[in-house]
């Protein structure tokens, strides 16, 4: 045990910590404020600390809050108290375990030492999520069945029976990516797709696996429990599905458990098929080989993007009168960004300056990398959140068709497909 | 640290099993067998087969008895609807001696196995995916093939029975 470890070990927690739980309320005011932007209005923007709003960011913390004190009713109905109190710490634990083999940069070479920069450093990858994140259907279950209420009954073999069908779908679609990248490690799986195909377009999943890409994201939403798959909490059919008959942190677990283990999806959607950490032409050896230019490259586009978003704060957050305490936020926004700036552009220079030692170059590529896949896990969740204001949601019906005889069989077609093609190519 | 990891797994399965045949609402035994289940993924997760640890979790907790569970959510199964066990430790009792030979066969059998002093684990890849699949697909190949198809056979023949007859 020695300090480097501990120290790598402890930042991977926090950094996996971050991604997930720490994702929850941005995920909430970014779905709050998207939803606002779709249907014409504004959204959650008055909720503020001091003048502080951060476009409405602290409504989210605000509303966590609120959950923590609220007051936790429980109806007379309920016997089994044990497993009602379970339930939702079950969905919360899994899909909070399902985030930990995320990878956020590749392998961290310091000195002779080799880090997986994963939460728990695990190599089962793929499989470590598909069994957790199908861990979550029994909270759901027991939530459901131990209230003691038609309609939370009702939507617990709504949820049930949804992800029981598409998690057959789900896996199909994982084995013809198996197939194709020869290994279950997510760390492989993202060098993989840092090679070229033809010399110019990155080999990202959705490149290689178009087809397994859109089963795959499908059935993401189906596990996620997201529109247009939200069947299990049809507020106009079953007032609130599974967790009608939970109240405040019961229902807070279930509701951050809902956005983290959306999140995981996104991270697992990011990582299979849009390049996992790596920037999209940069793989980690080019990156390490170019540093110098990359440096270059950060200290010319860094200003010209901290101008850019300067420039909006003034624009958005500028009020005419001089004791409105909405401009105090503009002013320490603008200082904080000026502070980023000094600060990297001082670094960068030093290292452009004085040369740059290669466990230097390593730690700041798992840092160009890691903040690459939280851009990319960001727009995932976009994506996320567009699709849930943009689609209605489906029938029962129609969901299991589309289950079971639309994407089963064109997941297992692919693997066949994929199969045939690998065993052509000898790859 | 490994033998106090297996005695805490040993205990949850056996408790779950105990669970599962004991207790009188259907849904608490289903979700004592869960332990179990756990457990015996835990226990080989300590035997160096990671491989199996993760499909017993995706395939026996994720999905067989996740299925049992809605099963008996969806036939909303009380505890006045199962049959009534008057005298059930009894019978559990008569088992348990009529299954003493085998237990004694169990145990002479173990205690005969060819001499092997090193009980440690494993630790290399030896229960990997990649091992595993070599082991399956090149040496036992014949074999699985077998068990695919009648794994098959079965899923067939539940379909046809369960089927609905069709109306002339």
């Amino acid at each position: 045990m020695n300090t480097i470890l501990v120290v790598v070990i402890v930042i991977n927690i926090i950094l996996a910590l971050l991604f997930s739980l720490g994702a929850a309320p941005i995920l909430v005011w970014v779905e709050r404020r998207v939803a606002g932007f779709i249907q014409d209005r504004l959204g959650p923007n008055r909720c503020n600390i001091n003048g502080f709003r951060l476009g409405g960011l602290i409504q989210s913390f605000a509303d966590m809050l609120k959950l923590v004190f609220k007051e936790d009713f429980k109806a007379k109905a309920i016997k089994e108290k044990f497993v009602f109190t379970l339930a939702p710490v079950i969905v919360f634990v899994s899909a909070f375990l399902s985030y930990m083999v995320m990878p956020f940069a590749d392998n961290l070479v310091i000195g002779s030492q080799t880090f997986i920069m994963q939460g728990l450093p695990i190599n089962l990858g793929a499989l470590w999520f598909l069994a957790f994140a199908g861990l979550s259907i029994y909270g759901i279950i027991l939530g459901g069945w131990s209230s003691n209420n038609k309609y939370s009954l009702l939507g617990s073999i709504r949820a049930g029976a949804q992800v029981i069908s598409y998690e057959a779908s789900m896996t199909l679609a994982l084995v013809s990516l198996l197939v194709t990248y020869g290994s279950i490690n997510l760390v492989d799986m993202v060098n993989f797709q840092s090679k070229l195909l033809f010399g110019f377009i990155p080999a990202w999943g959705i490149v290689i696996q178009p087809l397994a890409a859109v089963i795959f994201i499908v059935t993401a939403f189906a596990e996620a429990n997201r529109t247009p798959f939200d069947i299990a909490e049809g507020e106009s059919e079953i007032v609130g599905g599974y967790h009608t008959e939970y109240s405040a942190m019961k229902f807070g677990l279930f509701f951050v458990g809902e956005y983290v283990a959306m999140s995981a999806s996104s991270a697992l959607i990011v990582t299979l098929f849009f390049g996992g950490y790596n920037l999209p032409w940069l793989g980690t050896d080019t990156l390490k080989e170019n540093f110098h230019t990359v440096m270059l490259a950060i200290i010319v586009i860094l200003p010209l993007l901290s101008l850019l978003f300067g420039r909006w704060i003034v624009k958005n957050n500028v009020w005419p009168s001089k004791d409105d305490k909405r401009n105090n936020e503009s002013k320490w926004l603008i200082r904080v960004l000026i502070l980023i700036n000094i600060v990297v552009i001082g670094i960068l220079g030093c290292f452009l300056i004085n040369g740059i030692t290669e466990t230097t170059t390593n730690i700041a590529v798992a840092i160009i990398q890691i903040a690459t896949f939280a851009i990319k896990l960001l727009l995932m969740n976009f994506v996320f959140v567009w699709v849930r204001w943009t689609l209605p949601r489906f029938r029962y019906d129609q969901l299991q068709n589309l289950g079971w005889k639309i994407l089963l069989p064109l997941s297992i077609a692919n693997i066949f497909l994929t199969a045939l093609v690998v065993v052509g190519l000898g790859v | 640290m490994t033998d106090i990891l297996f005695l805490i797994l040993s205990l949850f399965a056996l408790t779950g099993a105990v669970g599962m045949i004991t207790l009188s609402s259907t849904m608490h035994s289903a979700l004592s067998f869960v332990v179990t289940v756990m457990a015996l993924a835990g226990l080989y997760a300590l035997l160096s087969a990671s491989f199996l640890f993760m499909v017993q979790i995706i395939i026996y907790a994720g999905a067989i008895i996740a299925l049992l569970l809605f099963i008996i959510m969806f036939l909303n199964i009380r505890q006045d609807h199962t049959p009534k066990e008057p005298n059930k430790y009894m019978t559990m009792l008569l088992i348990a001696i009529v299954l003493a030979p085998m237990d004694y066969l169990l145990f002479t059998a173990f205690a005969r196995m060819p001499h092997i002093e090193d009980f440690s684990t494993k630790i290399d890849n030896f229960g990997d995916i990649k091992m595993l699949g070599n082991a399956l697909f090149r040496g036992w190949l014949l074999p699985f093939e077998a068990i695919s198809i009648l794994l098959l056979v079965a899923l067939i023949g539940s379909i046809v029975l369960a089927r609905k007859k069709e109306r002339r």
